[in-house]
């Protein structure tokens, strides 16, 4: 009955010592999150997203709750890729965890320029490329809304690295498998999925948008049979492995991303809520797992009966 | 402990399960709650926050931030307004219910070394995070004035807190129905002429902070102030809560919400966020 579940799984030729991960803009890049959780029982740390310079992000107010869930327009404000790699890189080299990098651009050459510099860098498991923030004027989601700039940036980016490149979908888009399988055929070695939903929220007392940009990425519990949905036709149309995530806030939300297809699970707004989330949702899938006598957590990928 | 709050470095935050052992209102519209919670009142400096999650499984999921206002032994003491859901749902807890918080949060007020004499300026709910202060800076002997406004008397927040303390406190209401009539402000320029003071802290609506952080530097007095944001992590991973400073974009919930003002670069009124949670 104590018998322990192999927690481990393999994605893009990376072994994991578990299928949970942090969605990339929920986490940092871990150390907010040091005092709660031992970061390395993560399966990996997918860090917030890296440009090639500064960005400033969205003016305030950034966010806006919504019924069973969040609005963001953070707009992707970070400090550029050389104080990413002086900064938090140095910081994450002291942990044994895997180190996933959140890569976002205005341009194919700029996303590639980005990983050209992170190549540097010793100490990254892989690569996430952001095709899909949609917070940012120039670039984000618009690579990740149509096949032919989804594919370009997936290219440039391939023939920047031989590290694992995962690329992250969005779902405002009328058929998501397309894109997964452009940016496949591009060279992607896994895809994860979904980015936020674009959304809005409007204050009726004063007339106003909730948020200064207007519009925002929607986050949280809300978006989760959305975001199922979309893994368990993304993973049924592509090869390679799928990330799931959106709304996962418990052990049996991630269970569920696994059945759809999922290989991972990436834990986000759920970080926020509770900081201890990734773990506890570890330790819950754990025993999912050993509850059911399933020896392998792998053994819930695509398990789904219909 | 040195003779400054800033030598005495915050703790690292945790999770604690905390219970309600009292909720009553105390204003109009505004409640004050006590919470058991002793790793917290331990550890809480003046000015920061704890980041309560009021309650789960419902359909708003964030915690919500709360200044502390007051500790008494392991006791917390937390004013707060009822604005929306998450405020509705914590002034309906009763003495016995559990949450769990995530705290202390965030860079609170700093007493200058050398301080004598400090004048606090509190604007509605403003009181909330200067209750703490007042009182630590009244242990330490710096001599505290107190100036405090409310739309009326019945909404002056912490005054009993503020008279057994503060050497003197002036009252403004906009109604007249106690002290001044008109707004808070006006009485903190008269004490910025009368006063030999040697540090102003503030808190309050944005716009008045803004109004008594220039009133103080043109008495070339420092002035420190503690902003309100929509937050969503609190601990400082989200940048929700950002604050543009002459440093650059500051978090709220860890580099603030306690600022210098003379660092803060203010946002044009209508750029306030209205808060609602």
């Amino acid at each position: 009955m104590t018998q322990s579940v192999d927690m481990s799984v393999t994605l893009a030729g990376l072994r994991l010592r578990s299928p949970v991960l942090t969605a990339s803009g929920t986490f940092a890049s871990g150390r907010e999150f040091a005092d709660f959780i031992d970061l390395e029982r993560l399966g990996a740390v997918v860090t917030k997203g890296v440009s090639l310079e500064p960005w400033e992000g969205n003016r305030g107010p950034r966010i806006a709750e919504t019924a069973s869930g969040m609005l963001n327009s953070i707009g992707l404000q970070n400090p550029g890729v050389e104080a990413f790699c002086a900064t938090d890189l140095v910081w994450l080299a002291e942990i044994e965890v895997p180190v996933i990098v959140n890569v976002s651009g205005h341009s194919a050459d700029e996303y590639a320029a980005v990983i050209e510099r992170l190549e540097r860098e010793p100490g990254i498991s892989a690569y996430e490329i952001n095709i899909s923030c949609p917070n940012v004027d120039a670039g984000g989601m618009a690579f990740g809304t149509a096949c032919a700039p989804a594919e370009r940036v997936t290219r440039a980016c391939r023939s920047a690295t031989s590290r694992p490149l995962i690329v992250k979908l969005s779902p405002n888009v009328t058929n998501i498998t397309e894109i997964a399988r452009a940016v496949e055929s591009a060279g992607a070695d896994a895809v994860s999925l979904i980015n936020t939903l674009l959304g809005m929220a409007i204050d009726a007392r004063t007339f106003r948008p909730r948020l200064a940009r207007i519009v925002g990425g929607l986050s949280g519990p809300a978006v989760k049979p959305v975001a199922l949905r979309m893994v368990w036709q993304v993973a049924n149309a592509v090869d390679v492995p799928v990330i799931g995530m959106g709304g996962i806030a418990d052990a049996e939300d991630a269970v569920e991303f696994m059945l759809a297809g999922a290989t991972a699970v990436s834990v986000g707004t759920a970080n926020f809520v509770d900081p201890t989330s990734a773990i506890r949702i570890t330790d819950g899938l754990a025993e999912f797992c050993r509850a059911r006598s399933i020896p392998r957590v792998a053994e819930l990928t695509g398990a789904l009966r219909t | 402990m040195g003779g400054c709050a800033c030598s005495h470095h915050a703790v690292s935050p945790a999770l604690e399960r905390v219970t309600v052992v009292a909720n009553e209102q105390v204003a109009t519209g505004v409640g004050l709650v006590v919470f058991e919670a002793p790793r917290t009142a331990a550890e809480v400096l003046p000015g920061q926050f704890v980041h309560i999650r009021i309650a789960e499984g419902t359909s708003f999921i964030l915690r919500r931030p709360f200044s502390v206002h007051r500790v008494r032994g392991g006791r917390i003491e937390i004013l707060y307004q009822v604005v929306g859901v998450g405020t509705r749902a914590l002034a309906e807890a009763g003495p016995g219910t559990v949450m769990d918080l995530v705290g202390p949060l965030g860079h609170g007020w700093e007493i200058p070394e050398g301080a004598a004499h400090a004048l606090l300026v509190a604007g509605g709910l403003g009181a909330a995070p200067l209750g703490m202060l007042a009182e630590e800076l009244a242990r330490r002997g710096v001599a505290v004035t107190v100036a405090a406004g409310a739309p009326s008397e019945k909404r002056l927040l912490a005054r009993e807190l503020f008279e057994e303390v503060a050497r003197r406190v002036e009252l403004a209401t906009d109604d007249g129905s106690c002290g001044t009539t008109g707004l808070v402000t006006g009485v903190c320029e008269s004490l910025l002429d009368d006063e030999a003071l040697d540090v102003v802290y503030t808190c309050g609506p944005e716009p008045m902070q803004r109004i008594v952080a220039a009133q103080a530097a043109a008495a070339g007095i420092s002035c420190q102030v503690s902003l309100e944001r929509l937050m969503a992590c609190g601990i400082g991973a989200c940048l929700s809560c950002v604050v543009p400073t002459t440093d650059g974009l500051m978090r709220a919930c860890v580099d603030g919400p306690v600022f210098d003002a003379a660092s803060v670069v203010w946002e044009s009124a209508e750029r306030v966020p209205e808060h609602s949670s």
